[in-house]
């Protein structure tokens, strides 16, 4: 009842609420794409080396915002393309890149003043101190990043299932495949303030992945991805009120212990789970 | 009358030994041909040529008297088993229209004519019911019906199938190809096959391919032919059929 209330008397509460529930239309979308085509450590590498961006823009006082976004373009592109071109060992590139986006990151804050708390935020994220323009950015990239999905629908989904077949039908496959890409980096910007880029797989993944346990279609998939996803920012937004956790943890613990509990399901009940 | 693909002088090779060495062949519309020969004689080579995937180093392509990417689009074609992941979480419907892609606007979903285009192209091939089964559950027969399905969705004018009845029993590969047989009164086919045996008796000439092509009439192969191709006994199985006259 606390958190109810809570809700009523701060807006930080409330913001922090809609922005969960905003974010999570665009990650049940895109990571419907992610689980169905296996590139969570592609999306991961994605997602940890936007902080390179966040440092430089730290460094060069510019705003941070602008720095994750040049980043999730640029590293989205860049590993994108090491995926399409270098696919024996694009494992090792990934990782590679993965950590150098991380590490210069951390360089470049270390040379700001009163870097620390700022680092922790975008780290583990700071769902609790959520503004308006916050709230903008969020939904902005939210109606691009559904805009584009269901512009290219039947593109994206076509590159995911059989990207031989697409290629034949004349879609150009690596340039959907970057685009996509980017959508996961837009996605990830969108999540730093919820739960950061650490913790950002989490949701971008385990919400899909649930859904893919139990329904077998790409739409219904993405319903239920998003349906999960709100379940789990609202109720990890209420238990670490209520227990007085850090909340992008808690957020994404639910989400896990989740996701858990449902593989386990599966198994006992003998269904294939997609992931 | 024009010619849906030509051939000719045609060599490849992957930083190697020739893959394919002057290789010619024509197949006029409304043939129904036959592309046999053992695993590594440049059948899957051969077919990416046709499709563009790969360039000839000498040697010309035509596909409906243009250039395979140009001409590709006209082709509807028909991969062996096991291109995409089974669980993909994909409807049977959802799979034949992919076919209509490069027929159908750019941007945004399918449009009304597109699904009942794909209908048309389930209710040919019998899949029809299958409409909404998610394609992992479906049986080796019916998953390649729902693939020529696709194939037939775009509208092509040449069916390309790369063993299309490699996964499946006997008694269902009759009846792909006696739905082959019925389709080739409006579209040309081509059909890879390693069991010449049991696809003579559908199909007008048969390609047989090791590195080099030598086409024959399907009257006209006999025990000596395959042996020479495959380079060891081969059984040619007993069958009649009318002498193929063309069109």
């Amino acid at each position: 009842m606390e958190f109810f209330n809570a809700l009523s008397e701060y807006s930080f509460m409330r913001y922090a609420l809609v922005a969960g529930l905003l974010s999570s239309i665009a990650c049940g979308i895109v990571g419907t794409f992610v689980v169905v085509k296996r590139i969570s450590y592609l999306a991961g590498g994605i997602a940890h080396s936007i902080i390179g961006g966040v440092g430089f823009a730290y460094f060069l006082e510019f705003s941070p915002v602008i720095g994750a976004l040049g980043a999730a373009v640029a590293f989205s592109l860049l590993l994108g393309f090491v995926s399409l071109r270098l696919k024996e060992y694009e494992d090792t590139v990934i990782s590679a890149l993965w950590s150098l986006g991380m590490a210069v990151g951390i360089l470049f804050l270390s040379k700001t003043p009163g870097y620390n708390m700022d680092l922790m935020h975008f780290l583990f994220g700071s769902i609790l101190v959520i503004g308006d323009s916050d709230l903008m950015l969020i939904l902005g990239l939210d109606v691009l990043v559904i805009a584009v999905v269901l512009l290219f629908y039947k593109q994206f989904m076509a590159v995911s299932f059989d990207e031989e077949f697409a290629r034949l039908r004349g879609v150009n496959v690596e340039r959907f495949y970057l685009l996509f890409l980017m959508l996961v980096g837009l996605t990830v910007v969108l999540f730093i303030k919820i739960v950061g880029v650490i913790l950002v797989i989490a949701l971008l993944t385990l919400p899909a992945a649930i859904a893919g346990h139990y329904v077998r279609s790409m739409n219904k998939m993405m319903m239920m991805a998003v349906l999960c996803g709100m379940v789990f920012t609202s109720s990890g937004l209420y238990a670490s009120y209520t227990y007085d956790f850090p909340s992008g943890a808690m957020i994404v613990v639910v989400a896990g212990v989740t996701y858990l509990l449902s593989l386990a399901g599966c198994a006992v009940m003998r269904r294939t789970p997609l992931r | 009358m024009s010619d849906a693909i030509v051939i000719k002088e045609v060599s490849f090779s992957y930083n190697g030994p020739p893959v394919l060495e002057h290789v010619n062949l024509t197949v006029p519309s409304g043939e129904f041909l036959g592309l046999v020969g053992p695993n590594g004689s440049g059948k899957s080579t051969l077919l990416k040529l046709i499709l563009g995937v790969l360039k000839p180093q000498m040697g010309e392509i035509t596909l409906f008297g243009k250039t395979p990417e140009q001409g590709r689009g006209r082709i509807g074609y028909m991969p062996q088993i096991a291109q995409f992941a089974r669980d993909f979480p994909i409807s049977v419907e959802e799979t034949v229209l992919l076919g209509r892609l490069g027929k159908t606007s750019a941007f945004g979903f399918y449009r009304k004519r597109d699904k009942e285009i794909a209908l048309q192209a389930m209710r040919e091939v019998e899949v029809e019911n299958l409409k909404d089964r998610p394609i992992g559950t479906l049986s080796g027969g019916q998953l390649q019906r729902v693939l020529i399905a696709r194939a037939l969705a775009g509208e092509p004018d040449l069916l390309i199938l790369d063993e299309p009845t490699a996964n499946i029993d006997m008694r269902k590969e009759e009846d792909i190809f006696d739905l082959l047989q019925k389709l080739n009164e409006r579209v040309t086919i081509i059909v890879v096959s390693h069991d010449i045996g049991f696809i003579s008796k559908y199909i007008h000439r048969v390609a047989c391919l090791n590195r080099t092509l030598q086409v024959h009439k399907t009257t006209e192969i006999t025990n000596d032919i395959l042996q020479g191709l495959y380079e060891h006994p081969v059984h040619l199985v007993a069958h009649q059929h009318p002498p193929y006259e063309g069109r």
